[in-house]
């Protein structure tokens, strides 16, 4: 399970960089709308990365649940 | 929906609000396969409301420096926000997207805690101000749809005929920040009497929440080509309709005005008598859960403040002790929901609940630990 | 161990439906475990389990709903916070931490809940006999370093 967390996240961390790469693009073309949508999708990609983070236990709550 | 349900005898009301509690439980089990409990978003359908007002009042301001207030120039300003402010198309579907959310999160939460019985006894506060939360929400939603003065302003409900002039506008506009506004008041009002109000969602919801309302914004655009400018001899006709603002002007279609505004304040009535029209449990039903207000055993208190601080419904508070110099701990019983947490907090057994003391307690423990009991017998 | 442990619940009569798994106050599969329905897991008095343990009990165990989901908003977690502590306070006195128990599940839950009670069971019956908790025995378990005897809890 945890490897398929870390592809996951992995997956995530590419998708990430490709909006990333979207945002500047946008940016630098004056597309706004690219870029706003990419910031969206960058956001949502964190989202998620942060979720498996949270299954893997490496983020969390204090104290993990009994 | 609230008055057709409570139209109906008090058994199948009974069995229909158990059978949705069952529902939004089990939906829950769902969720948490998927999610955590600390990320449960239906655990946090308030928080995410907050959530969204907030992204809301930031992508106002925004909003609210570049837009005109008068007949000729609000149409095109709002066109000018859209297409040539950088970035301001964005802020304007963040603002429309947001709203929406704030809408869905706000019913999301109003059915949960409606479902869940979390609107009974001393929970009424929040939920009377609740209604009007999402009152002053639906009637924001909609002077903000006026302001656009796109097609879909011409509703004729508020401001159609004669009177329109450039202070309608103006007007609009504050009616559009004014409640907006008073929703901090009623905020106030919604978590006073809330020990500590979880307001702000799990991190990962916040991302996600603000991430869809700006890929939504990015993604279905609000352009020039959708809607066309208020004109006013025309007529709406057929436009994108916001499901949730606007729901009335389409029921205007098939329904008299008339009919729909006292749709409108039928729901709203309905709304405000819902914890006090039905119960889902007799007493009788309720059985442990229905012990009776605490009582503070005066000899015992110490003036700890620990039950003060514990209580997640502000109903303890401490006055100074006749006598001593200390504090003595003293339950407003219209605020307190009969759940016992002061009862756990107090180290000193000042605390009890009239139905349910703490003999009763130790006498099932005793009973439990008798010798012999347990194994051969099941009672 | 031969013998079964004493167990002894309070359990939230919010959380986990208790009709179709108990039977006069005591689990049907555990019948050595007695169900205690209390208003809300925080009405628990962290008392009431050293008392429990004091006069025999081989384990005591508080439910609530899920956190986050308290029909009293905050009861399970303050609960939680509870049994913390009352786990370093009796630590102290040489009483294993896994003798008390905070679980949490919701209405539906009634397997994962029977499951957890029975792990929690089987946790305490391989310990080594209950001393009585006020009287000083040979710890139960080693305590872990960095928990001053004086400490405040
Ligand atoms: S029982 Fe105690 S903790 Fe619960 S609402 Fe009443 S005073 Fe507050
Ligand atoms: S916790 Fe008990 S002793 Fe302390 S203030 Fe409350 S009632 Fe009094």
């Amino acid at each position: 399970m945890r490897t398929v967390y870390t592809m996951g996240v992995a997956l995530l961390s590419g998708l990430s960089l490709l909006f990333a790469v979207g945002i500047i693009y946008g940016e630098a073309t004056d597309q706004w709308f690219l870029g706003g949508g990419s910031v969206g999708a960058l956001l949502i990609a964190y989202s998620f990365i942060v979720l498996l983070l949270r299954k893997m236990g490496m983020t969390g709550p204090r104290k993990t649940e009994r | 929906m609230s008055t057709v349900v409570e139209r109906q005898t008090p058994g199948r009301y009974a069995r229909l609000m158990t059978t949705l509690l069952r529902e939004t439980l089990r939906l829950d089990v769902w969720v948490n396969r998927l999610y955590p409990t600390d990320f449960n978003p239906l655990y946090y359908t308030g928080g995410l409301s907050n959530l969204f007002l907030f992204t809301l009042v930031l992508s106002g301001i925004f909003l609210f420096f570049y837009y005109d207030a008068s007949l000729g120039e609000a149409f095109a300003s709002v066109q000018y926000i859209t297409d040539r402010v950088p970035y301001g198309g964005i802020v304007r579907g963040v603002h429309r997207y947001a709203a929406d959310g704030f809408i869905v999160a706000i019913l999301l939460h109003l059915l949960r805690n409606w479902f869940t019985d979390r609107h009974l006894f001393a929970r009424d506060n929040p939920w009377i101000s609740g209604m009007f939360l999402l009152l002053f929400g639906g009637f924001i939603g909609f002077t903000g749809y006026q302001l656009v003065w796109d097609e879909r302003a011409l509703t004729r409900l508020f401001i159609g005929g004669l009177g329109i002039s450039d202070g309608t506008l103006v007007r609009i506009l504050f009616l559009h920040i004014g409640p907006a506004t008073a929703l901090y008041a009623f905020l106030w009002w919604h978590y006073v009497r809330l020990r500590h109000p979880k307001i702000w969602p799990p991190g990962v919801w916040v991302l996600f929440c603000v991430g869809l309302v700006f890929l939504l914004a990015g993604v279905v655009p609000m352009t020039r080509e959708t809607i066309p400018a208020a004109a006013p001899a025309a007529h709406p006709t057929s436009f994108p309709m916001d499901v949730f603002f606007l729901i009335p002007f389409w029921l205007l279609n098939f329904l008299p005005a008339g009919v729909v505004v006292l749709l409108l304040v039928a729901l709203f009535v309905g709304g405000l008598a819902i914890p006090y029209a039905s119960r889902r449990e007799t007493p009788v039903e309720m059985g442990v859960r229905h012990s009776g207000v605490a009582q503070v055993i005066d000899g015992n208190c110490t003036g700890c403040e620990l039950c003060y601080y514990d209580c997640p419904y502000n109903a303890i508070v401490m006055v100074p002790s006749p006598g001593h110099r200390s504090l003595l701990a003293v339950v407003i019983e219209s605020r307190c929901v009969e759940c016992g947490i002061c009862i756990g907090a107090c180290p000193f057994e000042a605390l009890e609940l009239p139905k349910f003391l703490e003999r009763d307690v130790l006498r099932q423990v005793a009973e439990a630990l008798r010798p012999g009991s347990g194994q051969a017998v099941r009672a | 161990m031969t013998q079964v442990p004493k167990v002894i619940g309070f359990i939230c009569d919010w959380s986990v439906d208790l009709k179709p798994l108990s039977d006069g106050g005591r689990l049907r599969e555990l019948p050595n475990v007695r169900v205690v329905q209390v208003p809300c897991s925080g009405f628990v008095r962290p008392d009431w389990l050293e008392e429990a343990l004091n006069r025999g009990a081989d384990g005591v165990f508080v439910t609530g709903c899920p956190y986050g989901d308290c029909l009293n908003r905050e009861g399970n977690f303050l609960m939680r916070d509870r049994i913390d502590q009352l786990q370093r306070r009796l630590q102290r006195r040489k009483v294993d931490t896994a003798r008390i128990g905070m679980l949490a599940f919701g209405l539906h839950d009634g397997a994962a809940f029977l499951a957890e009670v029975k792990a929690f069971v089987d946790r305490i019956a391989v310990l080594p006999p209950a001393q009585p908790a006020r009287t000083a025995g040979r710890p139960a378990v080693a305590q872990p370093a960095g928990t001053p005897e004086g400490e405040r809890t």
